[in-house]
């Protein structure tokens, strides 16, 4: 036995994650300057979208001198906003306090969730550069601005202000923070700062950014939605999502009350019917009015077996939100140059007790990508980017276990597909459920692999019928060329092989025009086929009213999933998931030629380092030439 | 330009009957009809074994080429590289694979009007040219088109070939006097007589070139009476026609040694004992009925505690040999017949136990005596270890 038992201390919050940095995000000197900017920008969203406001978000980021380390930069990360704004007394406790938060726990669809994000980017400032973040903000009913630089109190986990004043600022509200931290830029790829920005503008329509990325000149890029999304308030638990411990505590909640109206009033979606469903289905009549609190635990737990296995509505889709097909057609077209694309939003399901959404959107685009690398997959929890760890997420096991083969991809044996494609599918839950606190990958459960799947392949079948119409025009042109190019060198052979006479190769080369001829007809045939149920799609989803045409494209539309036409896999599919679908004016007919030419995008310029202001205005003014076959 | 040594007697009058066939297309392009290609399908759903023939024959099983807009391409070429072999037939000019690939690039390259013809790689152009052997049903080498030289790497100190040439001269080639280099056969008809100095009691034709090499720089040629060959992989037309030429002049007999796997079962040894579907009417005058499998064998894996290892099946090549061994199974012919019953139970065995065994395990039974696997080899031929 140990002579001297060791003192047994206890840390603050503050403390473990400033020596655990890594497990939010802080892992390596590029990751920091995504996770701060990430945190910063959600943040904004949040609270743009908590108080009604629609969000306009400028975002700096650039490198200001060496880092404190070999391999590191001083970077500094702007991200200023219109939100609400923050009371001077509420910035230290925001930024430099673990877990003041206030969504902690309330089972709403917000980015942040707990209250660690920002501290934890505050942080890491404080470590890599000795200063906390410096904040400058304003509320509607302040008439200067407060600026401050907040540090986190590691023992206390508290927040301190520093170098408090007063300033002008000629915002109404607002918050603008200041991070300089050691860090190292990355701008493309998985976890570069564009991919990011994309992403959040994708599924953020009503999202104005304008970004300035290192020595770019700064991207503008308008919103393309004017509503506030509207964040669902917490509903009542669905009696599904819980397990018997959490049933047994929320019971304990109501005392007396009678157990049947316990389970009426405490759960959503339980209605007298669903009383006489659980009676029918084995549940003791004798229970429902005896007072909640006398139930025995074995009483509990029949009860909650019953429930298990009673069908119910599924949860109420208040507590949810999603992007809308409408906004997401819209906002896929600020990324660049999309050739065709198809939305699909499912209906919310219970996958691991919790209601989920999953929202698709799978588009081509003719500037990014290429037939041989494989398609750019982008991620979303909860409206946020998930850049790092793909192999291990549950939307990528989603994505490899679909055979794009039959919707015309090509793709490797469960791998992604390849194309210029882009797949951005968002999940949406009040509780997700990730593998870690960096919140960087979706644990792949099997009912939550199965419903992004069904998601999917919805969006695979759309998909197909651009893709089969391309590959029968493709078919033609080939058909065509191969006359032209091949027909003429077979006779003039056969003439030279056999010696025969002139009249004899001019009466070969009319036969083998009408030969090749038919064949042309044939596949002339097909490709109008093709088209016709192209066309006769984009029909049935005009009838359903959504029609309407984008800046750049020719019609956006929705349809009801479930054609008799799709030749692909749609066993177990749902035919209530709406789907959107749009078709780009650039139209390859018959004669090979391309009809329209489409200029660069803000994504060109920013990804390129030469980024320029792309205004909706400039843009308005594009040439854009209709797709006449199209509109027959 | 000298005679081309011609490995059968063929009745055939090649240019004539590709003269008749490219009239009788004219004909039909000028009545507007499609002309039709056919030729003898060479695949294993076509192949028939019976052990009495000795090796694979071809079923009644035709590919046929109608002229469409998809197969406009391949009958023109088709056209063109006949038109090259045509000018080669006529003139006796002979060309390797790879050098009528050269040609017809040329051709294109010096008349654009050709352009579309032209071969992206090699594998088209040789696709070409086996189609045209198959639909004339006459060997490529009848076509004065011959393979580049590979395999067939001989040892022996009691063979005595003697080569006559094409103009008449002999060369008396005695393979003892060759030191440590060894005689190849070409992968072209050669007019070769065989004579053995003293009896020899057997021939070993080794899957790998280099072990082949290894046993004879061990001294086995000098301590035994023997031919040692190396096959190089899978056996070449000249290979094959070799080994069918040591065991009709010399009657001695003929061992194969390789890996334990499917491939070397099917590709290797069955190409060289009843060739392969690929070659379907060429396995008359290619191939050695009479070559025994002496390993290695899973009583050799048992007996000698061979180094052996698990097939992988996560790895999608490994896993590939697994289902090979399946495929062969149920649908060879070869190893379908009951003669071959034995070899079918190694394949069984090797799907059975997931295992695989490299030739070059033998060496490793005793590392402190480099002779053991001629030693294990010979064990093996006295004691009748082998299928």
């Amino acid at each position: 036995m140990a002579k001297t038992a060791k003192s047994i201390t206890s840390s603050s919050t503050a403390e473990y994650f400033a020596k655990n940095l890594q497990q939010v995000g802080f892992s390596s000197p590029l990751k920091a300057v995504l996770t701060t900017l990430k945190e910063a920008v959600d943040n904004s969203l949040d609270a743009c979208e908590e108080h009604g406001i629609l969000p306009e978000l400028k975002v700096v980021v650039r490198k200001i001198g060496a880092g404190a380390s070999k391999t590191s930069d001083l970077v500094e990360i702007i991200v200023e906003d219109n939100g609400p704004g923050l009371d001077a007394e509420d910035l230290p406790k925001v930024f430099g306090e673990y877990l003041a938060s206030s969504k902690f726990g309330r089972g709403q669809c917000t980015r942040g969730q707990q209250g660690i994000g920002i501290s934890a980017a505050t942080t890491w400032a404080q470590l890599t550069n000795a200063s906390g973040v410096r904040v400058t903000s304003k509320t509607k009913t302040m008439r200067k601005a407060v600026q401050a630089v907040i540090d986190v109190d590691i023992k206390q986990n508290k927040g301190l202000m520093k170098a408090k004043e007063t300033i002008d600022w000629d915002r109404p509200h607002g918050t603008r923070v200041e991070f300089r931290i050691d860090g190292r830029v990355q701008l493309n790829g998985d976890g570069g700062l564009l991919t990011y920005l994309e992403g959040t503008t994708l599924v953020n329509p009503h999202l104005t950014i304008e970004y300035t990325l290192l020595e770019a000149e700064p991207v503008r890029i308008e919103r393309v939605s004017d509503t506030v999304p509207e964040i669902p308030s917490a509903t009542l638990p669905h009696p599904h999502t819980m397990k018997l411990g959490e049933f047994i505590t929320h019971a304990g909640l109501y005392g007396k009350v009678e157990f049947g109206k316990f389970l009426r009033s405490g759960f959503s979606r339980v209605t007298d019917e669903t009383l006489k469903a659980l009676v029918k289905n084995g549940m003791p009549k004798a229970l429902l009015p005896l007072p909640t609190n006398k139930l025995t635990e074995e009483q509990f737990k029949t009860a909650f077996q019953v429930i298990s296995k009673t069908e119910m509505q599924s949860p109420s889709t208040r507590s949810v939100l999603t992007v809308g097909e409408e906004s997401l057609a819209k906002s896929i077209l600020r990324l660049g140059d999309v050739d065709f694309f198809s939305v699909v939003t499912r209906k919310p399901r219970i996958c691991d007790f919790k209601p989920v959404v999953v929202e698709v959107a799978l588009a081509r685009f003719l500037n990014r990508g290429s037939e041989d690398e494989s398609i750019q997959l982008l991620r979303f929890a909860n409206r946020v980017p998930l850049q790092f760890d793909k192999s291990a997420c549950a939307i990528t096991a989603a994505v490899e276990s679909v055979n794009w083969r039959s919707y015309g991809l090509a793709q490797s044996k469960d791998s992604l597909p390849s194309g210029p494609y882009v797949f951005a599918i968002s999940i949406v839950s009040p509780f997700i459920k990730f593998k870690n606190a960096s919140k960087e990958t979706i644990d792949a459960s099997d009912e939550l692999v199965e419903e992004i799947r069904r998601a999917l392949m919805q969006a695979g079948q759309k998909l197909s019928r651009h893709i089969r119409r391309e590959n029968k025009e493709a078919d033609l042109e080939r058909k065509i060329s191969h006359i032209e190019q091949f027909g003429p060198i077979l006779v003039e052979g056969l003439v030279r092989i056999v010696g025969a006479k002139e009249s004899r190769k001019l009466k070969a080369e009319e036969g083998l025009k009408k030969l090749l001829g038919r064949d042309t007809k044939e596949a002339q045939k097909d490709l109008s086929e093709a088209e016709l149920r192209l066309n006769a799609l984009k029909e049935k989803q005009a009838k359903a009213g959504l029609l309407f045409s984008a800046r750049r494209h020719e019609e956006v539309s929705t349809e009801e999933v479930g054609d008799a036409d799709a030749d692909v896999d749609s066993a177990g599919l749902d035919d209530d998931a709406a789907e959107l679908s749009m078709a780009r004016g650039t139209d390859k007919r018959a004669t090979g030629k391309l009809v329209e030419v489409k200029p660069g995008t803000a994504k060109d310029a920013g990804a390129k380092g030469t980024g320029k202001v792309a205004s909706p205005e400039k843009r308005g003014t594009e040439k854009r030439t209709t797709d006449k076959t199209a509109r027959k | 330009m000298e005679k081309v040594i011609r490995i059968r007697k063929l009745t055939k009058d090649i240019p004539k009957e590709v003269r008749v066939l490219c009239d009788a297309m004219l004909e039909e392009l000028e009545r507007g009809n499609r002309p039709v290609l056919e030729a003898i399908k060479c695949s294993l759903d076509n192949s028939f074994y019976n052990p009495k023939v000795g090796f694979l024959t071809p079923g009644d099983k035709r590919v046929r080429t109608e002229l469409n807009v998809s197969s406009v391409q391949k009958m023109a070429r088709v056209v063109f590289m006949l038109e090259i072999l045509l000018a080669n037939l006529s003139s006796g000019a002979v060309n390797t694979k790879r050098e009528l690939y050269y040609i017809s690039k040329g051709k294109v390259k010096k008349d654009p009007k050709l352009k579309a013809l032209d071969f992206g790689d090699q594998d088209e152009s040789d696709a070409i040219i086996d189609f045209v052997g198959d639909m004339l049903e006459v060997y490529r080498e009848e076509l004065n088109c011959f393979a580049n030289d590979r395999g067939g790497q001989t040892y022996s100190r009691q063979l005595v070939v003697t080569e006559t040439l094409p103009d008449g001269t002999k060369a008396v080639v005695d393979l003892s006097t060759l030191g440590t280099t060894p005689f190849q056969p070409k992968n072209k008809p050669q007019a070769l007589a065989l004579k053995a100095k003293k009896k020899i009691d057997f021939c070993l034709v080794v899957e790998s070139e280099g072990t082949a090499g290894t046993l004879v720089a061990n001294g086995m040629t000098k301590r035994h009476n023997c031919i040692v060959m190396g096959a190089q992989g899978v056996p070449s037309n000249g290979v094959r026609g070799w080994c069918k030429l040591i065991q009709e002049q010399l009657k001695v007999p003929m061992f194969f040694f390789g890996d334990l796997d499917a491939y070397t079962l099917q590709n290797i040894y069955r190409t060289l004992k009843a060739g392969s579907a690929a070659s379907l009417i060429r396995n008359a005058d290619f191939s050695a009925p009479e070559v025994h499998f002496l390993g290695v064998l899973p009583e050799d894996v048992k007996k000698w505690d061979l180094d052996c290892y698990k097939v992988n099946e996560r790895d999608p090549a490994e896993a590939r040999s697994l289902k090979k061994a399946k495929d062969t199974l149920s649908n060879d012919p070869f190893f379908q017949d009951k003669k071959n019953r034995k070899l079918a139970e190694v394949l069984e065995w090797l799907i059975k136990n997931k295992l695989r065994c490299e030739q070059q395990s033998f060496f490793a039974v005793d590392p402190r005596d480099p002779l053991k696997t001629e030693k294990i080899i010979l064990e093996k031929i006295q004691k009748g270890s082998y299928i």
